[in-house]
């Protein structure tokens, strides 16, 4: 018994010390998942672990399923965790769906979907 | 992707399943927009790189009215992309009383192959076989059988994030579901019968952090985390089913599952559903460590074929 509670401790100390990178999970948005906002000129992403911007993505459509135009989608020089895209202008009030795909830093892939809303 | 020691039945070194549609690397068990967590009834959907230590059960009170104790252990290596091996074991600990002696044992190392081979990402659905053996004589006081077992499994996943966003509230939504056959070695040990059993099981989950991430914000960190479940699996003998062998068992378990991004915590009670299958209520919680997040370039990838 007590070589197999030293087992135990020991695993979760060396998982728990070791620099941890992981599947990049979005943690929270602006706009807000989901939410409504006045106004909105780009959609900046939070995520769990740091992404890379080359191989991550933001795609935004309109309430009917257009392409809105933005710009390539870029890491916060600050923050390599967030993940912003620009639009070419700012959104017409409706509502909006937004598409990621992001790969962090140690190459795992992840992706999701959700909607918010501009009001008039 | 976890061996399951408190059924008794798990394990499988096992000769590799061959069906193989071609398929990339699914680390952790990701499929589209979804993450199934590991589960405890059941195995999930996915393979990869993961650490179960410990797993702690409180086993109801069996028909001798005794109590069982089990801490086990799962370790996950992945060879290739969607190929996995696992080995796990435990001591178990079963009180005394008027009725039954009780005592101190491990059980028998199980193993298993297990192969990832399809996910339908747009519809997040996963599914997975292996073989898995539980070895005999490898028991310590007896804790285990004195012949190997066999256990052909199949694991499936689906999540509802395809469902329109009208019906946005379901899209967290995920069932899993297992279905197994344990073939015991040998059909008669010292005179008695060793019934071929049949498992299935299944979940419903409904994923907080999807919620978080595909449906609505969630302000509290902790909630957002959070993974409400209900584990229900099942037993029958099927054949070679000793005289006034008994019928279906199996339980009913209700818990909670904290998601972080490397590792999990776990907890379910564990209801039995009739008397064969025990009496009150138990408990089982369990650690989870991720390696293929916590040690993406080492420990946590495939021997072979894994991305550097």
């Amino acid at each position: 018994m007590s070589k197999f509670v030293k087992l135990i401790f020991a695993a979760a100390l060396v998982a728990a010390s070791t620099a941890a990178f992981a599947h990049a999970q979005l943690q929270d948005s602006v706009p807000p998942v989901g939410g409504t906002v006045a106004s909105a000129s780009q959609v900046r992403l939070h995520f769990s672990e740091g992404v890379e911007p080359s191989f991550s993505s933001i795609s935004l459509k309109d309430s009917g399923g257009a392409d809105v135009a933005h710009g390539k989608a870029a890491v916060d020089p600050s923050d390599n965790a967030v993940l912003i895209v620009k639009t070419n202008a700012p959104l017409a009030p409706g509502a909006y769906t937004v598409s990621w795909k992001a790969v962090s830093v140690d190459t795992h892939h992840t992706q999701g979907t959700f909607q918010f809303t501009v009001k008039p | 992707m976890s061996v399951r020691s408190y059924r008794g039945r798990l394990g499988g070194a096992a000769s590799l399943i061959a069906i193989l549609w071609m398929s990339p690397a699914f680390a952790h068990a990701v499929c589209g927009d979804r993450i199934f967590p590991a589960t405890l009834g059941i195995d999930d959907p996915g393979v990869g790189d993961e650490l179960a230590l410990p797993t702690i059960t409180a086993q109801p009170l069996n028909s001798s009215n005794q109590q069982e104790f089990d801490a086990s252990f799962s370790y996950t290596k992945t060879i290739f992309p969607g190929f996995g091996l696992s080995i796990g074991d435990g001591p178990s600990w079963v009180t005394s009383n008027s009725q039954a002696e009780g005592g101190y044992g491990w059980g028998n190392i199980s193993t298993e192959a297990k192969y990832n081979f399809l996910c339908l990402a747009e519809h997040e659905f996963m599914a997975s076989a292996g073989v898995s053996v539980d070895w005999a004589n490898t028991n310590i006081n007896g804790m285990g059988n004195s012949y190997n077992t066999y256990t052909p499994v199949l694991d499936i996943g689906k999540g509802f994030g395809d469902l329109p966003t009208s019906l946005n509230v379901f899209r967290p939504l995920a069932i899993t579901a297992e279905i197994s056959e344990d073939i015991p070695g040998q059909y008669v040990t010292g005179g008695a019968q060793n019934p071929v059993m049949l498992n299935w099981g299944f979940t419903l989950q409904y994923s907080l952090p999807y919620y978080n991430a595909n449906v609505a914000a969630i302000s509290n960190d902790f909630v957002k985390h959070l993974i409400p479940l209900t584990e229900f699996t099942f037993g029958t003998p099927i054949s070679n089913v000793p005289q006034g062998g008994y019928g279906i068992t199996g339980t009913v378990q209700p818990g909670v599952v904290y998601m972080s991004d490397t590792w999990q915590f776990a907890l379910e009670a564990i209801v039995p559903i009739n008397a064969a299958s025990g009496h009150n209520i138990g408990i089982v919680g369990e650690l989870h460590f991720f390696f293929d997040d916590i040690f993406p370039k080492t420990l946590g990838k495939p021997i072979f074929g894994g991305a550097s």
